[in-house]
């Protein structure tokens, strides 16, 4: 009997073994948190995506907007297309203020207040849009961690277990158990990081947007406001 | 929220799902080939608190010295002196000297013995030794005289044999374990020697007198391991003891083993064990001890000095030990 005979464990910690390994609870854990980071990040690209989207049309509709241009021609060529963010908010504020004075009576007693109504209703659209499925990068950035560390309590918990019923405590017996339970966490913690990270980002970025927004209103509501109080 | 709606949003970002897919595909293809490179090897060695041996058994192994070997008769030990190579180096001195000394000339051959004696013994506890030793030497100094007078070849060779034991008698106390063959010749004159030294002193074995904790050797003298020795010894051999944990009734899992060492401090041959037990669990508990004491050569703790306590060893693996502590 020399040392060389003796038993050398070796324990395969490939992330496949880690996971057919794991007990059921630890396994459904694991894919729902796989299944979190996917949606997550399908979130995270189609908001960065977004945002470029909805700055540019900003920056091209502010530019045409005091390039001079005739308000009446400017919201021909818009209200024939669907808009978004700035331009709908100037097509529905333009359309009140249309309605109110192309029809027979003309109502221009409440036009101000009826146009800032419209304004901030189609703001808070526009936010709404942006800041839809927010939430869940929110949920899954403070739930994912909690629901990882369920893994790894009860993957810990079944090792223990394997201990008792094996009584042993050599690192066969219980590497392979706490390896997949601590995975259970890192895959939370992976799901985690970047949701909370975007959340922040994301939160940002509509906040930024959505002040950008209201400064336009403001601004467009008084420079109707003055057109209303010449015509009037 | 049902499965369809949940299609239908999830269908709003399709570019984006299939994007964020993609992309957690890939990492988990580059995860999948890089964590089966390196697996993780775990070697069998477990750590696990294990005392070797208790005082109780300590003296019961030390008093087992009944099937040890009995033809050498215990030396009467003064104190615990285990300095090995002082001995040897005292005994050669007696052993040339004298013969060469005795012809020629008479006072001078206890001086040169007297000089090495007294310097070597360095541990203070030999500073009671050397009063005794002054006493023997006069004693010597006078014998020569009266022998050399009469010049009697016959009487030459009387001397010539017993000047050796005389020095020997001197040299041998500090010792306990070597000089047994010599004090075979004049064990009557060895025994007055010492009672003339120190009358009210208690005469003991060396294995009953011995204080420090020793592994106890079956040559039945006590092993005067240092301590430091024995707590590296016994460290290593703990550490090395896998010993599977939550059993109950321990003491039916004590296991002796016996151990020889080459001066090289690895085995000369396989570890035997030496108790014996009746559950089911010993045989485990016994190999397990077997192969800390494989792994835990070569016993680099152990002093070249000491190599006669330690050549052969009975270790006794106590798990109950490993649950109080050390002792």
């Amino acid at each position: 009997m020399t040392p060389a005979d003796l038993p050398a464990v070796a324990t395969d910690v490939s992330l496949i073994t880690l996971f057919w390994q794991a007990h059921l609870v630890v396994k459904t854990v694991m894919l729902g948190l796989l299944a979190c980071s996917v949606w997550v990040w399908a979130i995270a690209i189609d908001k960065i995506f977004l945002y470029g989207r909805t700055k540019r049309a900003m920056d091209r509709f502010e530019q045409a907007f005091w390039s001079g241009e005739s308000i009446e021609d400017l919201y021909r060529a818009l209200s024939s297309k669907p808009t978004q963010s700035m331009a709908a908010l100037f097509v529905a504020a333009m359309r009140e203020w249309k309605r109110s004075f192309e029809s027979q009576t003309r109502s221009v007693a409440g036009l101000q207040m009826r146009i800032e109504k419209v304004m901030s209703v189609s703001i808070s659209r526009e936010v709404e849009r942006l800041e839809r499925r927010l939430l869940v990068l929110a949920t899954v950035g403070s739930a994912g961690p909690f629901v990882g560390l369920f893994g790894t309590v009860w993957g810990i918990m079944s090792s223990f277990q394997s201990i008792a019923a094996s009584k042993n405590t050599s690192l066969a017996v219980v590497a392979p158990g706490i390896a997949e339970a601590l995975f259970a966490t890192a895959i939370g913690l992976i799901a985690a990081i970047p949701a909370t990270i975007f959340y922040n980002k994301f939160n940002s970025e509509v906040n930024r947007q959505a002040q950008r927004l209201e400064g336009f209103a403001d601004e467009f509501s008084a420079i109707l406001s003055r057109q209303i109080d010449e015509r009037a | 929220m049902n499965l369809s709606n949940v299609w239908s949003r999830i269908k709003q970002i399709d570019r984006s799902m299939f994007a964020s897919i993609f992309l957690h595909v890939v990492i988990i293809g580059w995860g999948l080939v890089t964590f089966v490179t390196r697996p993780l090897e775990a070697s069998p060695v477990e750590s696990m608190p294990v005392d070797i041996i208790s005082a109780d058994q300590l003296s019961k192994i030390t008093a087992g010295i009944k099937t040890g070997q009995k033809e050498n008769p215990k030396p009467l030990v003064e104190k615990i002196a285990d300095a090995q190579p002082i001995d040897e180096a005292v005994g050669k001195v007696a052993d040339k000297k004298p013969p060469v000394q005795t012809a020629a000339s008479e006072p001078e051959p206890p001086k040169p013995v007297e000089k090495p004696v007294e310097k070597k013994p360095d541990p203070p506890k030999q500073v009671a030794e050397e009063k005794p030793k002054d006493e023997p030497k006069p004693i010597e100094k006078k014998e020569p005289p009266p022998k050399v007078d009469p010049i009697a070849e016959a009487l030459k060779k009387d001397e010539s044999k017993k000047p050796p034991p005389k020095p020997q008698a001197k040299a041998a106390p500090p010792p306990p374990p070597k000089p047994k063959q010599e004090y075979q010749f004049d064990q009557s004159k060895i025994a007055a020697l010492l009672d003339k030294r120190d009358p009210t002193r208690q005469a003991a074995t060396g294995g009953q007198l011995n204080s420090s904790a020793s592994l106890g050797s079956a040559r039945g003298t006590a092993a005067t391991l240092s301590q430091s020795e024995l707590d590296a010894l016994r460290a290593r051999l703990t550490k090395l003891w896998n010993l599977q944990a939550g059993t109950e009734r321990p003491e039916e899992l004590v296991v002796d083993i016996r151990i020889r060492l080459t001066p090289e401090k690895r085995l000369a041959g396989p570890p035997e064990i030496v108790s014996r037990g009746t559950s089911p669990r010993y045989q485990a508990a016994a190999d397990a001890a077997l192969r800390a004491v494989l792994q835990g050569q070569p016993f680099d703790m152990l002093q070249p000095a000491t190599y006669e306590q330690w050549k052969d060893m009975i270790v006794t693996f106590d798990p109950r030990q490993m649950f109080r502590g050390s002792t």
